[in-house]
């Protein structure tokens, strides 16, 4: 095992970190920009090391910084946290030269799964579902028809040299599908200069919906079930739960051993998350997450596991601590994203925060560097922190969660509580029904979208 | 200094000073035989919003551990670090150290080394004058904006 471990973090997962090290008995050093010299993973860090400036560059993705002071405090691993290097391979290969541990996955497999046309080609080659399609371009009519007819309507025609839309053509039927064609050939020839264009099934109202797993590197793989993040707004997820609304037990155990069983094949290490889009009861791969997880807490409050120590004990080399049969789910857990924003713009609100205050009681849990007379820096995200709660079923949860955002007072900026007590009231959300489109169409009368 | 009624221990006292000094805290407490003592030194902290926090700056276990903050108020025009590593005050061990507190420097002379990742970064004086105060020591750990050295 480690003796100390360096987090290249912060905020409210530099302090998830910590306090898995602490429970392991593993000392930390925390490393933070000037700007955050008062922040709580800092104070309550063994050891801290100043790295840089203020901005993200210079400080928190400085590379040779962060190398330079695992080295003035002899930590013998780093862990990235989410987001800043977390999945950039080149600082985990830096770190193996330099015989510091990456708390993470290979630079091989965080490379691998970087690139979405890999990731996407690795994942069916591993029997993971992805949204099917032409298998590369199409030129004719009668071809797009067959392969159409194959892959089932609707379809979106798509130019391979796309994006932002443009050369992106909807066929919802046969009889539309050849004006679709030559519209989207048009389009990108005139946009790209480039007039080839791929078909791909098109998904109207898909569920996103995630797998969680756990690989030890030595072929052994374990499922911890499912999150549902469908409630997004400009791809950011506010709202995630597990289990998902939308799946059964025996959907749950078939989708999960297809990822465990892809993990244990490729000799992943590590926890990771493979993401799909769910609708009418299929699975589209979207894309594998080589790390740790903003909403992982939503799986450790069903399962009963720290992720973040399992994620430390398996980069040390130990083997799993447990096995598929010893997983258990228990009860429905919610996580909400509490952001320095405006509840209804989404305009970020830095600032000092005058009053924190908070919820308490059974079943709830809240992550968070936040405390009273913080002032939150301009230069980094808005999270800042996520309320969990956890209750016996999703009735009692929705119950409890309403209970616990009552209770939650910050005074002095602005955050998106008031946005979880409004949708808490939602029929659809009380029911579970809602896709990944739902909350922008929520908001959209309101100019928010 | 406090302690409860009872004759001073002047010895009990030194020692403990001598530690906080050896140790870079700033603040020991200890209690025995029911009389309890104290030894504290003042820092010049900035000011932080640190009063209405709910937990007290954890007790530094690694004597490594620098205290940037703490310097940074007593030298407010010293040559702070570019960045983090070891501090070297020569070229290579057993070397004439670069700079000596007195020494006459002209702008661009190499004043220290910093080493990070293996590499050493020489740190060039950013004007002439004279160093009236060095503040690290050979081969000691720095962050990022540490003072570094005094050239007046």
């Amino acid at each position: 095992m480690f003796d100390k471990i360096l987090i290249a973090n912060r905020g409210e997962i530099a302090l998830r970190i910590e306090r898995a090290c602490k429970e392991l008995g593993i000392s930390t050093v925390a490393i933070h920009s000037t700007a955050d010299a008062h922040a709580m993973h800092v104070r309550l860090a063994d050891e801290s090391v100043c790295i840089g400036p203020p901005q993200a560059k210079d400080s928190y993705l400085n590379i040779p910084a962060i190398v330079a002071a695992s080295e003035i405090t002899g930590a013998d691993a780093i862990h990235p946290g989410y987001g800043f290097l977390a999945e950039n391979a080149r600082f985990a290969e830096i770190l193996e030269e330099h015989r510091i541990a990456f708390i993470g996955p290979t630079a091989e497999h965080v490379r691998l799964m970087g690139d979405k046309i890999k990731a996407k080609e690795t994942a069916k080659s591993l029997g993971i579902p992805v949204v099917p399609g032409s298998d590369g371009s199409v030129t004719d009519f009668e071809s797009a028809k067959v392969i159409a007819e194959e892959i089932g309507y609707p379809v979106m025609v798509k130019a391979s040299a796309g994006g932002g839309g443009r050369g992106m053509k909807l066929a919802h039927f046969d009889y539309e599908l050849e004006a679709a064609l030559s519209t989207a050939r048009n389009e990108a020839r005139a946009a790209f200069g480039d007039d080839t264009v791929y078909l791909e099934k098109y998904l109207a109202t898909p569920r996103h919906i995630e797998v969680q797993v756990l690989a030890d590197g030595n072929g052994n793989a374990v499922h911890l079930g499912e999150r549902d993040c469908s409630l997004q707004r400009r791809h950011q997820k506010l709202w995630e739960e597990a289990p998902s609304p939308a799946l059964n037990e025996s959907e749950r155990a078939r989708i999960g051993e297809i990822v465990a069983s892809a993990m244990r094949k490729l000799r992943y290490r590590g926890v990771g998350t493979v993401e799909f889009l769910y609708e009418n009861g299929e699975f589209y791969f979207i894309e594998m997450n080589t790390r740790l997880q903003v909403e992982h807490t939503v799986t450790e409050m069903v399962t009963g596991l720290d992720l973040v120590i399992e994620q430390i004990r398996v980069a040390s080399g130990a083997p799993l601590s447990i096995r598929q049969e010893d997983v258990r789910f228990y009860g429905h857990a919610i996580e909400c994203r509490i952001n320095a924003e405006n509840p209804l713009t989404f305009r970020p609100s830095p600032g000092t925060i005058t009053h924190f205050h908070p919820p308490g009681g059974l079943g709830v849990r809240v992550d968070s560097g936040a405390y009273a007379g913080y002032t939150i820096p301009p230069y980094y995200d808005s999270l800042i922190g996520k309320l969990i709660v956890h209750a016996r079923n999703r009735n009692e949860c929705l119950m409890r969660l309403k209970r616990a955002l009552g209770e939650f007072v910050v005074d002095g900026i602005e955050t998106t509580i008031p946005l979880f007590s409004s949708l808490i009231q939602e029929p659809d959300i009380v029911d579970g029904h809602y896709d990944i489109h739902w909350l922008e169409d929520h908001l959209a009368p309101n100019g928010q979208r | 200094m406090s302690k409860d009624g009872g004759s001073l221990d002047t010895d009990l006292i030194r020692e403990l000073a001598t530690l906080l000094d050896e140790t870079g805290l700033t603040e020991i407490e200890i209690e025995l035989e029911g009389r309890r003592f104290r030894v504290a030194r003042s820092v010049n902290v900035t000011a932080a919003p640190v009063a209405a926090a709910p937990v007290v700056a954890p007790v530094q276990s690694d004597s490594k551990r620098s205290a940037s903050s703490e310097d940074a108020g007593v030298h407010p025009d010293a040559l702070t670090s570019p960045m983090v590593g070891t501090a070297y005050r020569s070229p290579e061990p057993g070397a004439a150290m670069f700079v000596e507190v007195g020494s006459t420097v002209t702008s661009g002379q190499t004043l220290l080394i910093i080493e990070a990742m293996k590499t050493m970064n020489h740190i060039p004086s950013p004007k002439s004058g004279k160093v009236t105060a060095i503040l690290v020591e050979d081969g000691q750990p720095v962050e990022y904006g540490e003072p570094l050295i005094v050239i007046e």
